[in-house]
């Protein structure tokens, strides 16, 4: 049976735990709403990007289109893009993606493909290092956070375009939490090389376009643009959702803990008043026998 | 009523500009072009250079770019530039604090937008 000091020192401790994950919860909505900011202000960019080279890939020559937009006619070697966070405390953020990619990986080797790993933020690739640490062809820290910067984004896509034109890989998909709303993260895989882009609609399509330089010429430009710009946007989608899982899960934290000091201050009552009751009965009993 | 065509300069990050102007001189990567409303539709890759907005005969906005693309359309022109500054509310001793602690792109860029200042 505890003391009565043991249990206030138990319900001290729980009680500033509940202070450190009330905390966490309030800063993690601050910067929700700024990273929320910043990935709607990234859309225009990345809708109109998007648009502009599914209406210049339409119109491109099949046979000599760039393959970075039709693939290289192998689906041998897959590279699996895992965009997670660099920090934990956030639910079941980072072991869903884990989890994802564990499954996509075994998928993939179980139809006879050579799996490759790029890894983005700290926690997953801690987690699958023992598991596929041979796989990895790299992993990157840092890159997320309160604020995300288009030249990282440049950066991962120079290493992913440069792999592909060495041969390293036949196609590349990403793996990333794609920010629903604060309570809802949607795991979303999205394929980068070859490049998926959904069809015009038909309005668009319609109109005949110049093109200064040529159509081939041009794409070849614009397919690194768009992605960088896939890749920033994820790592957009990937921070608020971070930000919104770690809100939830320490507003979860807090209240479990606020329930856990009812229960133990209900015991240190009860005790209390057992060990009252007790002292009462030794003198009334003391004074009787007298 | 003077005709006006919808300029619209968009970063991955934001939106820079969205009004109606009356011309605007884009860098191209096969020389300058100004676009003037019911311009043919024209996609092209731009260059590292100064997107220049004239109404009445006058440049009213000068916004550097570091590349990009312009989605000509007979109703507007759509810029995408990675990176963009205006020159109009660039200030120097700022600049050059950033261009010496970016990354080498980064930097490349605010050089030349200091030069140009």
């Amino acid at each position: 049976m505890a003391t009565l000091k043991d249990l206030k020192m138990r319900i001290n401790s729980v009680k500033s735990t509940q202070k450190i994950t009330a905390a966490m919860k309030m800063v993690a909505a601050a910067k929700l709403r700024r990273a929320q900011e910043a990935a709607v202000s990234g859309r225009p960019y990345a809708d109109r990007m998007r648009s502009v080279t599914a209406s210049l890939a339409s119109k491109a020559n099949v046979n000599s289109a760039p393959e970075m937009l039709v693939g290289n006619g192998k689906s041998a070697i897959h590279l699996l893009v895992v965009v997670s966070a660099d920090r934990g405390l956030c639910g079941g953020f980072n072991g869903s993606i884990t989890r994802q990619t564990r499954s996509e990986v075994a998928r993939l080797q179980g139809d006879g493909k050579t799996v490759k790993l790029l890894m983005v933020g700290r926690k997953c690739s801690d987690a699958l290092r023992r598991e596929f640490g041979k796989h990895f062809i790299d992993s990157l820290e840092g890159v997320q956070g309160t604020s995300v910067a288009f030249s990282d984004a440049v950066e991962i896509s120079e290493t992913i375009r440069n792999g592909f034109a060495n041969g390293d890989f036949d196609v590349c998909t990403m793996i990333f939490n794609k920010f629903v709303n604060a309570i809802t993260q949607e795991i979303t895989l999205t394929q980068l090389i070859p490049a998926e882009i959904s069809s015009v609609n038909d309005s668009d399509a319609g109109v005949n376009y110049d093109y200064e330089p040529e159509e081939d010429e041009l794409l070849e430009s614009l397919l690194p643009r768009i992605l960088s710009t896939q890749l920033y946007s994820a790592l957009l989608e990937s921070s608020a959702a971070e930000l919104a899982a770690r809100m939830t899960a320490m507003d979860n934290a807090t209240r479990n803990a606020g329930e856990l000091i009812d229960r133990l201050t209900l015991v240190y009552n009860r005790s209390r008043q057992a060990a009252i009751t007790n002292e009462l009965i030794e003198i009334i009993s003391g004074a009787e026998a007298v | 009523m003077v005709e006006t065509t919808q300029l619209e300069l968009v970063t991955p990050a934001r939106i820079m500009t969205q009004k109606l102007v009356q011309m605007v001189v884009v860098p191209g990567v096969e020389g300058l072009f100004g676009v003037l409303p019911r311009h043919a539709p024209l996609l092209a890759g731009l260059e590292r250079g100064v997107v220049e907005v004239h109404e009445d005969g006058k440049v009213t906005d000068r916004i550097m770019i570091d590349g990009g693309v312009a989605d000509v359309s007979e109703k507007s022109v759509t810029i995408m530039a990675e990176r963009a500054i205006d020159l109009a509310t660039a200030d120097l001793a700022v600049l050059k604090e950033r261009a010496a602690t970016a990354g080498e792109a980064e930097a490349n860029f605010l050089n030349a937008v200091i030069s140009t200042l």
